[in-house]
């Protein structure tokens, strides 16, 4: 990087006014020692949000570069960039030596400054000839903007193309509002209405490329600094579990914003006449010129370009969040159980029976959704991750109480067989994280049914591989790669249903559930005439 | 400063500016000032000696009306654009007369004044509107906790205006976050200073507002255009300096213009009027907010139910015209469950299909029957307002949804134990019915995770 500098100033200042530079353009104003400590202070936290996580820690991990060594970069899946733009800091081993509190997931914000303060103390001890950090400080900017635009791109595109909030499934039209965890009703208050998502996608992928450019930085800081602390709050308010993630493109957003609030507060608050003085870097050299153009044109192809294009797959063919393989077509639908046996014995319906199914639908997807008046193990995570197969993927079922039992089913058309596994796995769900919620999970590593075994070979002939299920343009290597590591080994219940429809009207599924009882149930179907508006804009490819 | 406050006023007005601004000053101020008869008769009703919120809130969001005269719920339809129409349509006929005016009379306007005037009437008029708002946020007024009805209705039988509702209802914090940020930006326009970010934040602020309530079928997307349109002129003013400044990197001269007070009496008047403003619009509007809140939900009725009977009921034993009849989800005459709420009103769940009533903006009601918040934009559910006769242990049941303003019978009710309910009357249709009712010890997951220290590392068998 070239040392010279030239000092942003106006070709016509106004004659009659003192430009506030200090010494003239050759010599930048010096700092003073307070400004120049609370710049180290800034500068270090800085470096800590934007280099991934683990390269600080003893030894270090490098598990975010082996990110772009491992993706397939021939055939890329949406979430081999997210997972490349989304990553923020972590001490944990330090939080805990220090005794920070918790603080509902923003401990690690305490964390970083204390290792700021500790190191711009130690660099004040050393650096005493320093007179000012103008460069420093603009390329403190440059490192915060292209970290937060990176981010929040990633983060945007999910709405931009709504996936991330996924239109409730019909199971959970069908459940009562009380039923929900708050972190639910929040996520689908935005599914239902998808052109909002994509508005509030559009806010946070303009903020990113915002603060892409110098000239509109401001604009992006501002936006990012508003719609990350009001998500930062909604997360907080409804347990949503992301407050961490998104305060973190707070306090970027800040720093950035911070950048113009001297400007802001003369010309506004002060009503001066305003002389903006930026220190940018001079790049004379053609390979500088040419590997700063470079390095730019690059994260925009990457994450505006490529990114948009992997997201619209996504969104078209294969919705991350929901089940993408289509369900049986005569099947899909709202049922009444008109008449239920259990080992041959008729059970009349009620609302307060413990094994008598209330209702039953079929989604468009592969999923058999019924309710019994029976307390169940709830999944409480926020519907999060990345799962590629059909059975992991999990907004139908998380934060929904009520009684609702929700099952994945292979399905043989040929013989009419359904093969069903619940999605709640019985050692309960995992949080967002993949760490278990529960140490009855450990021990319930494949027993029994959970094998390959419940389903013969000719059967899984006919039921055909899911991997390719779904329109070659939504496979790519991180599915085909999913797929040959194959489920997590959890143990689910499962049941082997027939099912008999003349005309769709009414369904017949005979079988056994998970306990081997034997089922005769009859499903007649109802037009439920939801108040609540279609969407209009439907994620994936059922047809 | 090394200039003076002279130097700004040598800015000249050509002609095309002129009539531009005598255009866009008739119909701004054509919008911002009262000039409707019916407002002041409505302002004129107000108990002075009893003000009430509402009446501050009622006050705070005028909009001429012109063609919509009825007084109705809706009167932010699509109606508003037609009288937004006729405003520009006469705006322009002023600015025609205007300009008729200057050229014949040779009157010389003062145009920074009178700019600087819209500006403040303006300011004014917005902050009103965004306080009045924020206010009904601030203390969590606007969207209640859901009932227990709401909560034991199916998602998908709730309109998206109330699921928003609902949705903002069981997040407080949350909804005062929104009225807070609503406040500020309100007042960060009572001071010049501050205008331009006051604006800046209720242009991102209602700019949601607007998107949010076109997503969600609200009710109120017009008059968050109406904002809208003022927050954005308050800030075109200051655009050309942002821009300057931000994103070009180059000087520029803030704004200038004072207004000159030739006596004193009237820079008094000013801090008179602006005090007398801010007392109004923030301090006792404030504070009635406040009261209204203490109170409880405006948005429920007062009066309290039937005692110690608030809970969902399962209705265990049917009888219509004497005969039995068992569950059934798809009889749309059997009940399947009852619900009494805290106050006076039970909801009824049966099959049949129910023609929903919609009430999608914010409108403050006395009586507890025009309470209808709790049965807006919901189907699935009967909702009957009812008055208890104690002594002859009866209760006087009234459907509260207007589309069934016919439907008004008497319940008698046994109460054998503290979870049990008997029902018996005869329905307006002349069928007699009774019902048992048992209690159920239903468990909301929302409130059972805030019992149980929220999601996280949590397991629920529900």
């Amino acid at each position: 990087m070239s040392e010279e500098k030239t000092i942003r100033q106006p070709e016509t200042a106004n004659p009659a006014v003192s430009i506030p530079a200090g010494d003239g353009p050759s010599q930048p104003r010096a700092w003073t020692a307070f400004q120049k400590f609370a710049f180290r202070v800034g500068f270090i936290y800085i470096v800590l949000l934007v280099v991934p996580p683990g390269v600080f820690s003893i030894p270090p991990d490098f598990s975010w570069f082996r990110l772009w060594i491992d993706t397939d970069w021939t055939s890329l899946h949406y979430r081999d960039l997210y997972d490349i733009a989304r990553f923020n800091p972590s001490f944990p081993w330090l939080t805990q030596w220090l005794g920070i509190p918790r603080l509902a997931g923003h401990a690690i914000w305490v964390t970083l400054l204390a290792i700021a303060s500790v190191g711009a103390f130690v660099w004040t001890l050393i650096d005493r000839k320093a007179r000012e950090y103008n460069t420093l400080y603009y390329w403190a900017l440059v490192m915060a903007r292209y970290r937060a635009g990176i981010g929040i791109i990633g983060f945007g595109f999910t709405k931009l193309l709504p996936v991330q909030m996924p239109y409730p499934s019909e199971g959970l039209l069908n459940t009562d509002f009380g039923d929900f965890s708050g972190q639910k009703i929040y996520w689908m208050s935005i599914g239902i209405v998808p052109w909002y998502q994509v508005f509030a996608g559009i806010v946070e992928v303009l903020a990113g490329t915002l603060l892409f450019f110098r000239q509109t930085t401001v604009f992006g800081a501002a936006l990012l600094f508003g719609a990350l602390g009001s998500i930062t709050w909604v997360n907080h308010a409804y347990d949503g579990g992301v407050q961490g993630y998104a305060f973190y493109f707070v306090l970027l957003g800040l720093y950035i914003f911070g950048y113009y609030v001297p400007r802001i507060h003369r010309l506004f608050i002060l009503q001066q006449y305003t002389v903006p003085v930026d220190y940018w870097p001079t790049f004379p050299k053609r390979w500088q010129k040419g590997l700063r153009y470079g390095l730019k044109a690059f994260v925009i192809f990457l994450f505006l370009g490529v990114l948009f294009y992997l997201q619209l797959v996504d969104f078209l063919y294969d919705p991350y969040k929901q089940p993408s393989t289509p369900g049986v077509k005569a099947l899909r639908g709202y049922y009444d159980v008109s008449e239920f046996k259990i080992n041959g014995e008729e059970i009349p319906y009620s609302p307060l029976d413990i094994v008598r199914w209330q209702e039953a639908i079929f989604e468009k997807w592969t999923t058999l959704a019924y309710k019994v008046n029976k307390p169940t193990r709830l999944s409480l995570s926020n519907g999060g991750g990345n799962p590629i197969m059909d059975l992991e993927r999990n907004f139908e079922i998380t934060g929904t109480a009520g009684g609702r039992r929700v099952f994945h089913y292979y399905a043989d058309t040929t013989t009419q067989m359904l093969y069903l596994q619940d999605k709640v796995p019985v050692g309960g769900d995992s949080d967002e994280r993949g760490v278990p919620a529960s140490t009855a999970r450990q021990a319930a590593v494949t027993s029994g049914l959970s094998a390959g075994d419940w389903i013969d070979e000719t059967a899984w002939e006919r039921i055909g591989d899911e991997r390719t299920k779904i329109h070659p343009r939504g496979i790519n290597t991180r599915r085909n790669r999913g797929f040959a590591r194959g489920p997590r080994p959890l143990t689910r219940h499962k049941m082997v249903l027939h099912y008999e429809t003349a005309d769709g009207q009414r369904v017949v599924l005979t079988g056994t559930n998970e306990h081997r009882d034997s089922l005769y149930i009859v499903l007649d179907r109802v037009e439920r005439n939801y108040l609540l508006s279609r969407s209009s804009l439907e994620a994936g490819q059922y047809d | 400063m090394a200039f003076s406050l002279e130097q700004t006023t040598v800015v000249s007005w050509n002609h095309r500016e002129k009539v531009i601004f005598r255009f866009i000053f008739s119909y701004l101020m054509l919008q911002a000032v009262p000039l409707d008869w019916k407002y002041y008769q409505h302002v004129l009703s107000i108990n002075w000696l009893q003000l009430q919120f509402a009446d501050i809130f009622n006050i705070s969001r005028y909009t001429p009306q012109f063609v919509h005269h009825i007084k109705s719920v809706d009167f932010w339809g699509l109606n508003t654009l037609l009288d937004w129409l006729f405003l520009v349509i006469i705006a322009g006929v002023l600015t025609w007369i205007w300009s008729w005016i200057a050229q014949k009379k040779g009157l010389k306007w003062n145009y920074d004044r009178l700019y600087y005037v819209l500006r403040v009437v303006l300011r004014y008029r917005l902050a009103i509107g965004v306080i009045a708002y924020g206010l009904i946020k601030v203390f969590p007024l606007q969207a209640p906790n859901p009932s227990l009805s709401n909560f034991n209705t199916n998602y998908g039988d709730l309109s998206a205006w109330k699921i928003f509702s609902l949705s903002l209802g069981i997040a407080p914090s949350f909804e005062v976050f929104l009225g807070s940020l609503e406040v500020l930006g309100g007042l960060l326009l009572l001071y010049r200073r501050t205008t331009a970010i006051g604006a800046f934040l209720i242009l991102v602020f209602h700019g949601n507002v607007f998107l949010s309530n076109l997503a969600y079928e609200g009710g109120e997307a017009i008059y968050s255009l109406y904002l809208l349109q003022m927050a954005a002129f308050l800030l075109l003013h200051d655009i050309h300096r942002i821009i300057l400044v931000f994103s070009l990197a180059k000087p520029a001269q803030p704004d200038n213009y004072r207004l000159v007070y030739a006596h004193a009496w009237q820079q008094k008047l000013r801090i008179g009027l602006k005090s007398a403003f801010v007392f109004f619009f923030v301090g006792l509007a404030g504070y009635k907010a406040y009261v209204v809140y203490t109170e409880g939900p405006y948005q429920y009725p007062e009066t309290p139910g039937l005692t110690n009977a608030r809970g969902l009921y399962n209705v265990r034993e049917f009888r219509f015209n004497g005969r039995e009849i068992p569950y059934d989800k798809k009889d749309t005459v059997r009940w399947q469950n009852v619900v009494f709420e805290e106050w006076s009103t039970l909801s009824i769940k049966t099959a049949a299909k129910i023609q929903p009533w919609h009430a999608t903006s914010e409108v403050f009601h006395r009586d507890d029957r025009d309470r209808l918040y709790e049965l807006a934009g919901t189907a699935g559910r009967h909702y009957y307002h009812y008055r208890i006769d104690t002594a002859a242990r009866a209760l006087h049941l009234e459907n509260k949804n207007p589309h069934y303003a016919g439907d008004q019978f008497v319940l008698h009710y046994k109460r054998p134990d503290a979870h049990t309910l008997v029902v018996f009357g005869t329905t307006a249709a002349g069928d007699s019915v009774t019902a048992v009712l048992d209690r159920l010890d239903k468990k909301y997951l929302r409130e059972e995770l805030q019992r149980t220290g929220g999601r996280r590392g949590n397991e629920l068998i529900l």
